[in-house]
């Protein structure tokens, strides 16, 4: 029983960190309908430049100060550099596209911090054991951060105008446009928040499951299998899934063997593609006449 | 098609052939090694490029298929002892039975999903292989042995490069027929049209399903020319790096390409080895996978600069020399007059060419009577069709019939539902409720290509022409139902004899419809006028005996409406149910024999024209509407607002 609820434990911690990417993924592909294949990047790339801080001597508060606006601007400038000046933008292009940025990303990281993974020193807090469960001070505060992060990103595109005009550019751009949002703003702003969510989950990740130049692969397909079970759109959904998933992981490799984690992610979307594969995106099948 | 010859079909091949025998014989053996590799990759390359060229959709785990053949293959080699042949068989057998497998629920979603799912294949692979005993865990398998023909052993990278030329040649040859044949212009269609090609009856997931399936056998070769190579296969076989860099020889040879992927594969062997000699270089201690950088920047910048790859390149360079060419010849005409007169003759049209502009249109040759029902009996059938959009009714409980050999006009204001019945009738959209037969086969929510099978099909308000195509082009692939040949008969290039016939009928309805001077030019080029021409010109060619068109006339000329009714009325004679949506009311009350009318949603009026003309709902709703533009924006905007 302790084991089931030690695993339930840290799979709610791992799925948290998920479900802050699954929105980075929602976040951009509501408003301009692309899988943005570099979202895991930035929670690489956020762990390893904080660890480099750290290490540098800045503190660790400060050091997270430093590399959230510093991901979310790579983010931006992303979008500005390499998808904005694109005019045709079919779903192949978008994924080789943000293929291509990821990839060079990835390089760019191996370049810079070599092959090493590593992590940033715990924050702080003492590990506790409650109920017979280990619950380490770290993944409290992941869970703590994520759900806060998460909940203030929903709550302001549920609930403030921006947010509902991001959501309608999709759909009617002519009527966000009417409230002040054009979708070139609102994609950029996409960017923006995609790389915050990717950028907060690199770093408080970071302490226990690594950073390293090849982080980014792996998690980016979780939250997208995470995203997906929101059918690419709603947020609400999508960090729900984040955090059955990191649940899911933590059971199989529990129960099952720990070898086959990696594996859950992909039979997932599998198994979701095979139950719903039409509530998940063609919201209308073909209607695009 | 018949203009391209066969020399300049085959000269390609010829060269490239030589290529192969000579490169060993005058390269290094370190040369010769980075070639083999690209040999090896440029075959997994291919069926990429089939796949993302032809299929229009993009995988990021070729390299799970080809880790599943090179496993596959090495197993079966190193642990049952199997003859290589039979297990290089049954290595490309497994993995496009994993394609397959994968390929069924995946490939009847759009875009993205393919791709992620794909990607995570891969890792799947990865994991299974690094975890099973049989696959010999992290470290893999070893000693593959190298192939040995008829006694002599071809383990030089000379010999090796010599044994896999004739494989590349064959691979490549039939990949460029599958390009030519009907399965390759029906999914061309596809990628530009997926709506207008499903309409004309091109089943596009079975088709895609094939290419998926076909590029996993290509990329189990490769991985099988792989294990033999190396003689050793671990996990990393399976890994992200390979199939980005299979991507990027796909894309920088230019989509669709077959000849692009060798290209590509190529360049990026070498560019991969220059990375690695070069990075470390100018930045001391850099360890890894640093190439990828290359890679990325790469594709990057192609996308954005260069989308269609150094194929759009080469074509860019081949229409410039061409535009040179024909300024220096007409300059030499004007300087001897008498010459190029006597050439310019043997170019005239050929005899039995189709008649000339002005001569009345014929659908000879066009139509298959045997597939147009007895005049007066009913064709299509419709009760209480219903469409709602959450709580907006865009058709509203409609009954109306057609019966075979009738003009039935569709009209109605703006936003009355038209499009929406069409594109219900014709399968582009499920009906929330009622029912819709063709010639008594219930269809409501069939796929189109399924409505097109029976006998349907439609033209499109906004043009669904097949724009990377020529006007013959797009009316060829709506003899899609007409023919037959499969993928193993198109890439055999066993099908002539039909594509003769393919071509004969479709030149047969671009000659009905008066565009036979423009049959060959690319369709984009046409006015907006003439396009419509080309999709009515399509419609006909399938042979339909229920067409619907949605709004023909707009754009056209005075003269083009007078000839595109002729056309009509004719097309009426020959027993086809024609039914329009049309703006043009006066055009509406010429040529229609009955004419319904939707306000609303419902049907307010069916009857001959002259009564409907005088109906006292209709009039009204004619007057009582006018769709203020800003009122549709502030609604939005308050919508949004919520």
């Amino acid at each position: 029983m302790s084991d089931l609820l030690q695993l339930l434990f840290s799979g709610l911690a791992q799925g948290s960190i998920y479900g802050l990417v699954a929105i980075g993924f929602v976040a951009v592909f509501s408003v301009r309908e692309i899988v943005n294949l570099a979202q895991g990047e930035y929670s690489a790339l956020a762990g390893l430049s904080a660890i480099s801080a750290v290490a540098a001597g800045v503190p660790l508060l400060l050091a997270i100060l430093l590399v959230v606006p510093l991901v979310i601007g790579v983010s931006v400038i992303i979008e500005r550099v390499c998808i904005e000046p694109v005019r045709r933008m079919t779903p192949l292009v978008s994924i080789i596209l943000t293929l291509g940025v990821s990839t060079a990303l990835k390089a760019a990281m191996l370049l810079i911090w070599g092959p090493q993974a590593r992590g940033l020193p715990p924050f702080p807090g003492r590990d506790l054991v409650v109920a017979g469960i280990s619950v380490r001070s770290q993944e409290l505060w992941i869970i703590g951060i994520a759900v806060l992060v998460a909940v203030v990103v929903i709550w302001a595109y549920e609930h403030t105008l921006l947010g509902k005009a991001m959501r309608a550019c999709a759909e009617q751009p002519v009527a966000a446009r009417l409230v002040g949002i054009s979708p070139r703003m609102a994609t950029m702003i996409a960017f923006g928040i995609a790389g915050l969510v990717g950028a907060v989950a690199g770093v408080i990740g970071s302490p226990i499951y690594f950073s390293s130049w090849d982080y980014g692969l792996g998690l980016g397909l979780k939250g997208f299998v995470a995203a997906t079970l929101g059918g690419l759109i709603s947020l609400r959904v999508a960090l729900f899934g984040g955090v059955v998933l990191g649940i899911l992981e933590n059971l199989v490799a529990g129960y099952i063997d720990s070898g086959y984690r990696d594996a859950v992610a992909f039979l997932v979307l599998l198994l979701v593609l095979l139950i719903r594969p039409q509530g998940l995106m063609l919201k209308a099948s073909g209607a695009r006449v | 098609m018949r203009s391209e010859g066969i020399l300049r079909f085959y000269l390609p091949f010829a060269l490239f052939a030589v290529i192969l025998v000579v490169f060993p014989l005058v390269a290094s053996i370190n040369l010769v090694n980075i070639g083999v590799y690209a040999l090896i990759y440029a075959l997994a390359a291919i069926g990429l490029s089939l796949l993302m060229g032809l299929a229009g959709q993009v995988s990021l785990g070729q390299a799970a298929f080809f880790a599943v053949g090179a496993y596959t293959h090495a197993i079966l080699v190193t642990k049952y002892a199997v003859p290589g042949v039979l297990a290089a068989l049954a290595a490309v057998l497994a993995a496009m039975l994993v394609a397959l497998l994968v390929g069924l629920p995946l490939l009847r979603l759009r875009g993205h999903f393919l791709a992620l799912a794909t990607l995570g294949l891969g890792i799947i692979v990865t994991v299974v292989a690094r975890e099973l005993e049989i696959t010999g865990g992290t470290s893999g398998i070893f000693g593959v042995p190298k192939p040995v023909i008829n006694g002599r052993t071809y383990d030089t990278p000379s010999e090796f490069f010599w044994l896999l030329s004739p494989v590349i040649l064959i691979a490549l040859l039939l990949a460029r027929n599958l390009v030519r044949s009907r399965t390759g212009r029906a999914l061309g269609a596809v990628n530009d049209s997926e709506v207008a090609a499903e309409c004309l009856g091109v089943n596009t997931f079975a088709l895609r399903l094939r290419v998926f399936v076909l590029a996993a056998g290509y990329a189990g070769l490769a991985g099988v020319f792989y294990a033999y190579w190396l003689a050793v296969v671990s996990p990393e076989a399976a890994g992200f790096e390979l199939s980005v860099s299979l991507l990027l020889m796909v894309i920088l040879g230019g989509l669709g390409t077959v000849w692009g992927a060798i290209t590509g594969s190529v360049i990026v062997q070498g560019l991969d080895e220059g990375m690695r000699a070069l990075i470390p270089k100018i930045i001391p201690g850099a360890t890894g996978e640093v190439q990828l950088l290359g890679f990325g920047i790469v594709l990057v910048l192609l996308i954005i600069l260069l989308p269609g790859g150094l194929a759009q390149l080469w074509g860019m360079a081949k229409s410039h020399l061409h535009d040179r060419l024909a300024a220096r010849r007409s300059a030499a005409e004007m300087a001897e007059p008498d010459q190029s007169a006597g050439v310019d003759d043997k170019v005239g049209p050929e005899p039995g060419a189709p008649a000339a502009a002005g001569s009345k249109p014929s659908l000879d040759g066009v139509l298959d009577h045997a597939l147009i029902p007895e005049r007066g009996s009913t064709v299509l059938r419709i009760r209480g069709l219903t469409k709602r959009y959450g709580g907006v009714v865009a058709v509203d409980d409609v009954d109306l019939d057609a019966q075979a050999g009738e003009i039935l006009a569709l009209i109605g204001p703006n936003g009355a539902g038209k499009t929406t019945c069409f594109n219900m009738i014709t399968g582009v959209l499920v009906p929330t409720a009622g029912t819709i037969e063709i010639r008594g086969t219930r269809v409501e929510g069939r796929r189109p290509h399924i409505i097109a099978q029976l006998g349907a099909t439609r033209t499109f308000q906004n043009l669904q022409t097949f724009a990377s195509t020529t006007v013959l082009g797009n009316v060829a692939v709506a003899r899609h139902l007409r023919s037959r040949a499969g993928l193993v008969r198109g890439m055999l290039s066993l099908a002539r004899r039909e594509e003769r016939d393919i071509e004969h009928g479709a030149r047969a309805a671009v000659a009905a419809m008066g565009l036979q001077d423009d049959a060959d030019r690319p369709v984009k080029d046409l006015s907006f006028g003439r396009q419509r021409q080309v999709e009515v010109a399509r419609a006909l060619a399938m042979s339909p005996m229920l067409l619907l068109l949605d709004e023909p006339m707009a754009g056209l000329s005075g003269p083009e409406r007078d000839e595109l009714s002729a056309l009509l009325r004719q097309t009426r004679e020959a027993g086809i149910t024609v039914v329009l949506v049309e703006h043009d009311v006066d055009a509406v009350m010429a040529l229609a024999d009955r004419v319904a009318v939707l306000d609303d949603g419902q049907l307010i009026a069916v009857g001959p024209p002259e009564e409907v003309r005088q109906d006292e709902a209709v009039i009204a709703a004619y007057l009582g509407t006018d769709d203020d533009a800003e009122d549709v924006l502030r609604q939005a905007a308050e919508e949004v607002r919520g």
